[in-house]
């Protein structure tokens, strides 16, 4: 008897700490998120209330070809810029752990661009890729190369983000180098003396020690890229221009949901992405117990 | 590894890492360098590195052209009211999930570290439509009464890091003297927590300044937007004046890298906390 009302003690204490928290999650994620559901089944402008209209959202939307092309379009810009950041940022992380002079000028330097607020790194990515007076073309006219409209061309468009993504790679550095600093010197000092080279340390040492940091980063850049649209909202006018070849995922839904007002298609749009994200987090835990070493795992 | 190995390679390092600097550092020169230019200097062709005349002028014409210092105002209120809810009730929150022992405690931290990936376009028509029969759209409370509900749930996952690092034998000594969970977790663990809350205050802060989508949900009064929102309305404005874009640019960024500089260590420190494991 004693010992189950201190549980029930505990559990008490404990949910209500934790209470801000349940309070939060379910009027601003699991009510929200139950009525997105209803509303992709439903024509509705947000003023009256929403008609059930059945599978109408999503027939239409398997035929509607500009969400086709958003579709596209955000996984051709997740598909190159997580892979890229994640390599470039594991990069830079490795070569400022080689105990180099200046580790910390370096790390501050490739750092601030990240912190840099994301519509003034988009004022200074347009300007400097301005297709006739922009420094990055000066530069290439300077090689004799003739450099494209960059954000203001169909094929260079989502090159263009990419590279203003890389430029915003600080977070993810310094969580590597957080993490490579965490590797016993020890492990390193093992692999020397059983004649590792410098190719086979890093294998067979250093990412299966920071694979969980390498997860959770990649997961979340995933999730954040599926996401994207504030730099191509800032930058083309009118959003998704030149042509549809910036028109993200997100752009189509904020234009369907806040300029035009098709809430229940707009929903039906967040519910198959919904799914999208969940899939790709599934099968990327599912694959990385392939990959991702955990210290101490009985697995 | 080992001093001997870096020491030999140090050469092609260096120069990987200088060139890797001035592509790092290209963007923003050129951004300060364009600020002070005129109008004409900044399209010029060849390019013009220094700017002759250096002119300060760009800052105050663009100062007086758009209400900057309104817009500072805006996100510093909107930063200010969302840094008290969020140290209240993450803090409180991740005390709940690190501090104390109950059952399905763990259960239910993996629930909350799972709306991390739940997209936010996901709950955003609902919660949209709720605010306007709050009458809360067209001002700040939809971005802020949030956070005083746990809805960062990034900082909660960084204090709850650093609470389970703190030894669990300073929470037994209090209790063993009859001192209550509350009374911990404000005397006891809170005071041991300045680090990592000065942490999540800058993330926070830096959060907010960065805000886009937020305010251009809920936000339609020119008057009331904050920095972002002010920022892309020049990008928008004033194309044909380079110098005058860079100079708001500028303006924008200074503040955040100079705090940068003076809290480096919270940074790192914070970031450090949040790329560990649980």
């Amino acid at each position: 008897m004693h010992r189950f009302s201190l549980k029930w003690r505990q559990t008490r204490m404990g949910l209500l700490f934790v209470s801000p928290w349940i309070i939060g999650f379910c009027a601003f994620y699991l009510y929200p998120f139950a009525a997105t559901f209803y509303y992709a089944f439903t024509r509705f402008t947000g003023i009256g209330n929403p008609t059930f209209t059945g599978l109408a959202n999503f027939s239409t939307l398997a035929h509607d070809p500009v969400f086709r092309t958003a579709l596209f379009n955000t996984f051709y810009y997740t598909a190159i810029e997580v892979p890229l950041s994640t390599a470039a940022a594991l990069g830079l992380a490795l070569l400022l752990n080689m105990d180099v002079r200046g580790q910390s000028f370096y790390r501050t330097l490739f750092y601030i661009p990240s912190i840099v607020p994301v519509i003034a790194s988009s004022m200074i990515f347009v300007w400097i890729f301005q297709p006739s007076f922009g420094i990055v073309n000066s530069l290439l006219a300077d090689v004799h190369i003739n450099g494209p409209a960059w954000f203001f061309s169909i094929t260079w468009s989502k090159p263009s983000f990419i590279l203003l993504g890389l430029w915003g790679l600080g977070q993810p550095m310094v969580i590597y180098l957080a993490a490579l600093q965490g590797v016993p010197r020890e492990m390193y000092e093992v692999a020397d003396l059983e004649g590792a080279n410098a190719w086979q340390r890093l294998r067979k040492v250093t990412i299966p020690m920071i694979s969980p940091v390498i997860l959770f980063n990649v997961i979340m850049s995933l999730v954040l890229s599926i996401q994207y649209f504030t730099q191509a909202q800032v930058i083309e006018t009118p959003p998704g221009s030149p042509g549809t070849s910036t028109m993200f995922f997100v752009t189509y839904y904020y234009q369907q949901a806040f300029t035009d007002l098709h809430l229940g298609y707009a929903s039906a749009m967040t519910f198959l992405l919904f799914i999208l994200v969940l899939l790709i987090t599934v099968v990327l835990l599912r694959t990385s117990r392939r990959w991702v070493h955990y210290e101490n795992d009985p697995r | 590894m080992p001093a001997r190995r870096a020491r030999r390679s140090s050469l092609p390092k260096h120069a990987v890492l200088i060139a890797l600097s001035a592509m790092f550092a290209l963007p923003l020169i050129w951004m300060i360098s364009s600020s002070f230019k005129t109008a004409d200097q900044a399209i010029a062709m060849p390019v013009v590195w220094w700017p002759h005349p250096f002119l300060w002028g760009n800052y105050s014409q663009l100062f007086a052209a758009q209400p900057f210092f309104r817009y500072f105002w805006n996100t510093f209120l909107y930063a200010a009211i969302t840094i008290v809810g969020v140290c209240v009730s993450s803090s409180l929150v991740a005390y709940g999930f690190s501090r104390l022992r109950w059952p399905g405690r763990d259960a239910v931290f993996y629930v909350m570290l799972l709306t991390l990936i739940l997209p936010f376009v996901c709950t955003l028509i609902p919660l949209f439509v709720m605010y306007k029969r709050f009458g809360w759209t067209g001002g700040y409370l939809p971005l802020e009464v949030p956070t005083f509900f746990g809805s960062s749930v990034f900082s909660t996952f960084l204090l709850r890091q650093f609470f389970m690092t703190i030894p669990a034998s300073l929470s037994e000594a209090a209790r063993i003297d009859g001192a209550n969970e509350f009374w911990i977790y404000s005397r006891v663990i809170m005071p041991l927590a300045k680090p990592a809350l000065a942490s999540v205050i800058l993330f926070q802060f830096i959060y907010c300044w960065n805000d886009y989508l937020g305010p251009l949900i809920y936000i339609s009064d020119p008057g009331k937007y904050p920095l972002s929102l002010g920022l892309a309305e020049i990008l928008g404005t004033y194309t044909t004046n380079w110098a005058w874009v860079m100079a708001g640019a500028t303006a924008a960024t200074a503040p955040i890298v100079i705090l940068f500089f003076f809290t480096q260590k919270s940074f790192i420190q914070g970031i450090a906390l949040t790329g560990q494991k649980g």
